[in-house]
């Protein structure tokens, strides 16, 4: 305290003005409360350092502050997003693989399925041609062999014929006087029905 | 020997008068830091960018690790950005303001008989601005965030003595004695605006003298120890005063203790 009222007077021999306004500081705060007019405290000069203050407040937040927070939570918020995608894109791309496995897989299947049918089809396809084949020779055969056996009896009935005939004209060479026309034929006629029973 | 050593008043000296406006030696010093502020505020805001420049870079840095520090104290990085506004003005102003006192020059230019730049944490009035507020500002949080009621009822506990007299005498005293710690949650309130600007403005004030001191015995080098702990005097006040600041928000804005038991 002593010291502070040494200084003011120091003030009023150096410089008027300084003198006057220091004056009024401590005219104005040592009526009110000496403890805080010593300490510096002052309405008006509180007043003006609040208002300082608050310029300060309103530059920090308003350029500095607020714009990085705005940014940085942005950022942040784009690059959690972007994750998030990844995983996204990850998880569906899996996904499609899988389904892409499955389709091959079932197509795969579908196509053994296919060449097993197929597989059967030619056998049984098979065995129904050579089936028919045998029946057609078995036809072909039987037929060849009627026909064989129409033939030869065909030929045994000329035969016959011309064996009747020619014994006929043999006999008659043989016993040309000794019987007449009619007791030969009966003669000849039973020995051929002979022959035929035979 | 004394009449050499300039010992700086208590007061903030009046340089010179604007009309009827007292201008002091620590506003030149805030409006330096305000100047600053505000360029760096216009480069920043100018060139703000979602993949940030060199400025951006550092200033998020910063930024970044001052907020997990808050986060700290508030636990929810919402409740961080909500206090930010004063938190950090309070912090990175003091931060400036504190170094800025360490410029050359300081203490040393002459106007007439006073000092041209002064720390502006030595004059007691920002210091008190700036508590006042805190603890202020605190309040309307504390308000807004559970109630003008439910704020109101940390300090005058009028409804737990009204709700005592159902459950019996014992509840009665506890009651009463909770409404007389309530009645000192306002003592302590004012206690928290003088305790915070008393603190930044002893230390910043006390660096200042013992500065001024040394440099009167010992013109060269002798003060430069001083200064590098001044620099850490200075970024620890900033630090102190933001994280009281960030401590009365966080409480004032949490509900009351045992709310739902009474």
């Amino acid at each position: 305290m002593p010291e502070n009222t040494e200084h003011t007077s120091e003030v009023l021999h150096e410089d008027q003005v300084v003198t006057e306004t220091h004056e009024e500081v401590s005219h104005s705060t040592a009526g009110d409360d000496s403890v805080l007019a010593s300490l510096g405290i002052n309405g008006q000069l509180f007043a003006f350092q609040l208002l300082n203050f608050a310029i300060v407040a309103a530059i920090l937040w308003f350029l500095i502050l607020k714009p990085l927070t705005k940014k940085m939570e942005e950022r942040k918020k784009m690059i959690d997003d972007s994750i998030e995608n990844t995983q996204k894109v990850e998880t569906k791309l899996q996904m499609s693989e899988q389904k892409y496995q499955e389709k091959i897989d079932e197509a795969k299947m579908e196509a053994n399925k296919v060449i097993e049918k197929a597989q059967k089809e030619a056998e049984s396809l098979k065995a129904d041609m050579r089936e028919k084949a045998k029946k057609e020779i078995e036809t072909l055969i039987n037929q060849a062999k009627r026909n064989i056996q129409i033939e030869k009896e065909d030929m045994v009935e000329e035969l016959k014929k011309e064996t009747a005939d020619l014994i006929a004209v043999a006999v008659e060479k043989i016993i040309d006087q000794k019987l007449d026309a009619k007791k030969d034929r009966e003669l000849i006629e039973k020995s051929i029905s002979d022959l035929q029973t035979k | 020997m004394a009449s050499e050593i300039h010992i700086p008043t208590l007061a903030p000296e009046v340089l010179f008068q604007i009309g009827p406006v007292n201008v002091t030696n620590t506003m030149i010093n805030a409006w330096i830091a305000i100047i600053i502020f505000l360029i760096l505020g216009i480069f920043i805001k100018k060139r703000i960018n979602l993949s940030p420049g060199k400025l951006q870079n550092y200033s998020e840095y910063f930024l970044d690790k001052l907020l997990g520090y808050f986060d700290q104290v508030t636990g929810d990085r919402k409740k961080t950005i909500g206090f930010l506004p004063i938190v950090g003005s309070i912090f990175f102003f003091i931060l400036l303001s504190n170094w800025l006192g360490l410029l050359p020059g300081t203490g040393s230019i002459m106007v007439g008989h006073s000092m041209l730049l002064r720390p502006a944490n030595t004059d007691l009035n920002l210091t008190v601005a700036m508590a006042l507020v805190a603890v202020v500002s605190s309040h309307i949080f504390g308000f807004v965030a559970i109630g003008f009621f439910t704020h109101l009822g940390k300090f005058i506990q009028i409804g737990n003595i009204l709700k005592s007299f159902k459950k019996g005498p014992m509840a009665i005293f506890t009651a009463i004695i909770e409404f007389g710690v309530g009645l000192l949650e306002i003592i302590s309130e004012i206690a928290k605006v003088l305790s915070l600007s008393l603190r930044l403005f002893g230390n910043i004030f006390a660096g200042e003298v013992l500065i001024s001191v040394i440099s009167a015995l010992v013109a060269a080098l002798a003060p430069a120890p001083f200064m590098l702990l001044e620099v850490l005097v200075g970024i620890i006040q900033a630090s102190v005063f933001a994280m009281l600041t960030l401590v009365y928000l966080t409480v004032a804005t949490s509900k009351p203790h045992g709310a739902e038991e009474h």
